[in-house]
């Protein structure tokens, strides 16, 4: 006989597994700071081309006057404001994945917890039965 | 209100019911509206603006996910500006690359309002999406919204300049066409001030609705809506633009009837029954507000007579029934 309150916990993991449980299974693995770690470590890359074509369309836009100007430029300004802009950019992409990776640990976490609850209902569940079924006594039928 | 409240527990039952047929054919829907815009307003690529088209690419997209759908969108894009000329199509795909980087690295689930975000400023009621998103959605999806609204602003910009960066202009140079679709983002004045003032009107309205207070929804999408009205017409009237205050204020009361009937669908609460709870256990003690839903029974109560009787026989009126018990009527009063 199906056990219903058995099945509606195996539900609400089957629904975790499905939609939530590839984008939390790393807030299983990691702590808080070495998430939001990995995730500034990979922003600082994604950060950094989002710069570089920023500046690329920036350089296509003002190709004629750049290239009137190149003889003239002094190279060492010109360096220093993409460094100083560049600064800049990053501390707002790396401050927002700061911000959007730390809420998002703590709402995995949430659903990890209560997957967990799921799973552990679910083991007691099973370890009654089979002590039930291993003794005489067949009311657990 | 009853009524109402029935109405929407038989569209929510219905939409549980049917949830397997009907998130594709609204997929379907949204993919086939967005690509009729694309071939409407930008459809420079003969080839592939066709119905036809747009209805095969709304079925494919019915089947994958939102983010493919994005994809396919910004192919057809992509190709629409091949047509009008190299320089934009090289501008578009440099532009996209940099609106992926930052739309799948912070908010990659919110496809929908990318998609929906440019839609919404065809239809003139742009508004409805910050407030529509700080109330459903979390704080991040502001960088859709930015996205959507960035994405719109430099394609009406193609649009209302494709006859001087079309590829039959001879005159014009690679790097002036290239400086003119460039223009359309970071000389567009405009587009900075609504994105600011999207961006704001979005953290206000999800900051307001977080808040502990009776009547949260209500008073987070008033503030929204007052934010951004205030907030367009006070830069417009800075930057010089005139003609925008009416369409500001039409299309901010749509945005805010639209609200409100978000807010009656999926947040609908009876302050009228808050309960006050206050318990404790070995750590904590808890003081709990506890405001329940506005819902009403099913009424699809299944009656079975017995005995074939017509309704109206059964009906015992105090008329008859006096004169059965063969009794003065106003005894039963």
């Amino acid at each position: 006989m199906v056990n219903e309150e058995r099945l509606r916990h195996m539900i609400k993991m089957a629904e975790f597994d499905e939609n939530d449980g590839k984008q939390c299974k790393p807030m299983i693995q990691y702590a808080r700071k070495d998430y939001v770690s990995l995730h500034l470590l990979i922003s600082f890359v994604t950060g950094s081309m989002c710069y570089a074509l920023l500046v690329g369309l920036w350089a296509l836009c003002s190709a004629d006057s750049l290239l009137a100007q190149l003889n003239q430029m002094d190279i060492r300004n010109a360096l220093m404001s993409v460094l100083i802009t560049y600064l800049l950019f990053m501390a707002l992409y790396l401050g927002a994945t700061c911000v959007v990776y730390n809420v998002k640990y703590t709402a995995g976490r949430r659903k990890v917890k209560r997957y967990y609850a799921n799973v552990k209902k679910v083991n007691q569940m099973y370890e009654r039965e089979e002590r039930l079924r291993a003794s005489e006594n067949k009311d657990w039928e | 209100m009853t009524t109402i409240l029935e109405i929407k527990e038989k569209i929510t039952r219905f939409y549980g019911r049917n949830e397997l047929y009907i998130n594709p054919v609204l997929k379907f829907l949204l993919a086939f509206v967005t690509f009729l815009m694309i071939n409407q307003n930008i459809g420079f690529m003969a080839g592939i603006s066709r119905t036809p088209i747009a209805l095969v690419l709304a079925l494919v997209c019915s089947m994958i996910p939102v983010n493919g759908m994005i994809v396919l969108a910004s192919a057809v894009i992509v190709a629409d500006m091949y047509a009008l000329s190299l320089e934009v199509c090289l501008v578009t795909l440099l532009l996209f690359v940099v609106l992926y980087l930052v739309y799948f690295r912070f908010a990659p689930k919110y496809g929908y309002d990318v998609v929906l975000m440019p839609i919404c400023f065809k239809l003139r009621i742009p508004y409805v999406m910050p407030v529509g998103e700080g109330l459903l959605r979390e704080g991040y999806s502001v960088f859709a919204v930015a996205c959507g609204t960035v994405l719109f602003f430099f394609l009406d910009g193609v649009r209302q300049n494709a006859a001087a960066l079309s590829n039959t202009t001879e005159t014009e140079e690679a790097a002036s066409k290239i400086a003119v679709v460039l223009n359309q983002l970071t000389g567009n004045k405009e587009m900075y001030l609504v994105l600011g003032v999207m961006v704001v009107t979005t953290m206000t309205v999800y900051i307001i609705r977080r808040l502990s207070i009776e009547n949260a929804w209500g008073i987070a999408i008033i503030a929204g809506v007052l934010l951004d009205t205030v907030g367009l017409i006070a830069g417009y009237m800075l930057l010089g633009i005139s003609g925008k205050t009416i369409g500001v204020l039409v299309g901010n009361a749509a945005a805010a009837l639209i609200a409100f009937f978000m807010q009656f669908l999926f947040f609908n609460l009876d302050y009228s029954r808050t309960e006050r709870l206050q318990f404790e256990d070995d750590e904590y003690f808890y003081y709990v507000k506890a405001v329940p839903k506005a819902v009403v029974s099913g009424t699809d109560k299944k009656i079975t007579r017995f005995g074939g009787r017509d309704d109206k026989e059964e009906r015992l009126t105090k008329k008859r029934f006096a004169e059965e018990m063969d009794i003065d009527e106003e005894l039963l009063d």
